[in-house]
């Protein structure tokens, strides 16, 4: 090992750790009461958006590349089937938390967990 | 183009070089493929990238169109054996870009980086480079989410393909068909 070989350690892990802290730290937990949305784009073009609920909802996304099925439940969302050659997508497990993805390449489809729509958040604690 | 017979035993042997190191970084994408990352809380589809080791010593070796035919010949031939061929698009840009990124390093920067420094880098090129590419086809950048994440487990493998491909040249330097290569 060199000194460069250190340096460029080093620079990049606190680049890492730069995004990676404020994630684990922050306080951007899902679950009841933060009204979260996943937004399911597909070729990148929007497909549908969907609210995070305990209840189990079942999204399914036919196209000429084949399906995959969604499951929302317990305020988050997975990726329950689908008939992709690599099964990545299946990979990725329940996300529950804003920001997070799932993503199958092979079909085009990408999950991502937004905030509150239309961004009025005020809405989103009437009892 | 007329060769002569040393001209012409050296194109063979290069040729022999890359078949076997094809053969081997194909294997060696078979057996990682089979390692379940994402059970360890990684992103799915994450690779150790230990068919790396070959390109950096084929890298050390030959010429860089000779190691460019490698990553093609591995990248095509893993694609087939894996049937991943929806992905092979990611994994070409992802390859590609790390080839560039190590080529130049070893030509280049060779008094300043090692061997290991050399591997991370090619490391981070190749995860960079595929969620660059799959940001591009889903013209989305939410995808980056994973950068992070991948960069610290790059520079892990990085480290360790590096220590193989410092073993790896100093053992295949002994060997008579790699002689005229050492530079």
């Amino acid at each position: 090992m060199k000194r460069a070989d250190v340096l460029l350690i080093s620079i990049v892990l606190i680049a890492a750790l730069a995004f990676l802290v404020p994630r684990w730290l922050g306080d951007d937990k899902g679950g009841p009461g933060k009204n979260l949305v996943a937004n399911i784009t597909v070729d990148g073009k929007l497909f549908k958006t969907v609210q995070l609920t305990k209840e189990e909802q079942t999204i399914e996304i036919r196209t000429d590349r084949g399906y995959n099925i969604l499951k929302v439940h317990d305020y988050g969302i997975e990726m329950y089937d689908a008939d992709c050659p690599d099964k990545v997508c299946l990979g990725f497990g329940k996300i529950t938390q804003p920001k997070q993805t799932i993503v199958c390449l092979p079909h085009r489809v990408l999950v991502e967990i937004a905030g509150t729509s239309g961004g009025d958040e005020i809405d989103g604690y009437v009892q | 183009m007329a060769m002569s017979s040393k001209e012409s035993a050296t194109a063979l042997k290069r040729t022999v070089i890359i078949a076997i190191f094809a053969a081997v970084a194909v294997v060696l994408s078979i057996v990682e493929a089979q390692i379940p990352l994402a059970g360890m809380g990684l992103m799915p589809g994450a690779k150790l990238g230990f068919a790396n080791i070959m390109i950096l010593t084929c890298i050390f070796f030959l010429r860089g169109r000779d190691a460019f035919v490698l990553v093609i010949l591995k990248t095509l031939l893993t694609a087939f054996l894996l049937g991943t061929f929806s992905s092979l698009l990611f994994s070409l840009f992802g390859s590609l870009l790390s080839f560039v990124v190590m080529f130049l390093l070893v030509r280049f920067g060779r008094k300043k980086l090692s061997v290991i420094g050399i591997s991370i880098a090619g490391g981070l090129a190749h995860n960079t480079g595929q969620l660059l590419a799959a940001s591009m086809v889903f013209n989305s950048t939410s995808i980056l989410y994973y950068l992070p994440v991948l960069l610290v487990t790059g520079i892990v493998t990085g480290i360790l393909v590096g220590f193989a491909v410092r073993y790896l040249v100093a053992s295949l330097s002994k060997i008579s068909l790699f002689e005229e290569f050492l530079n």
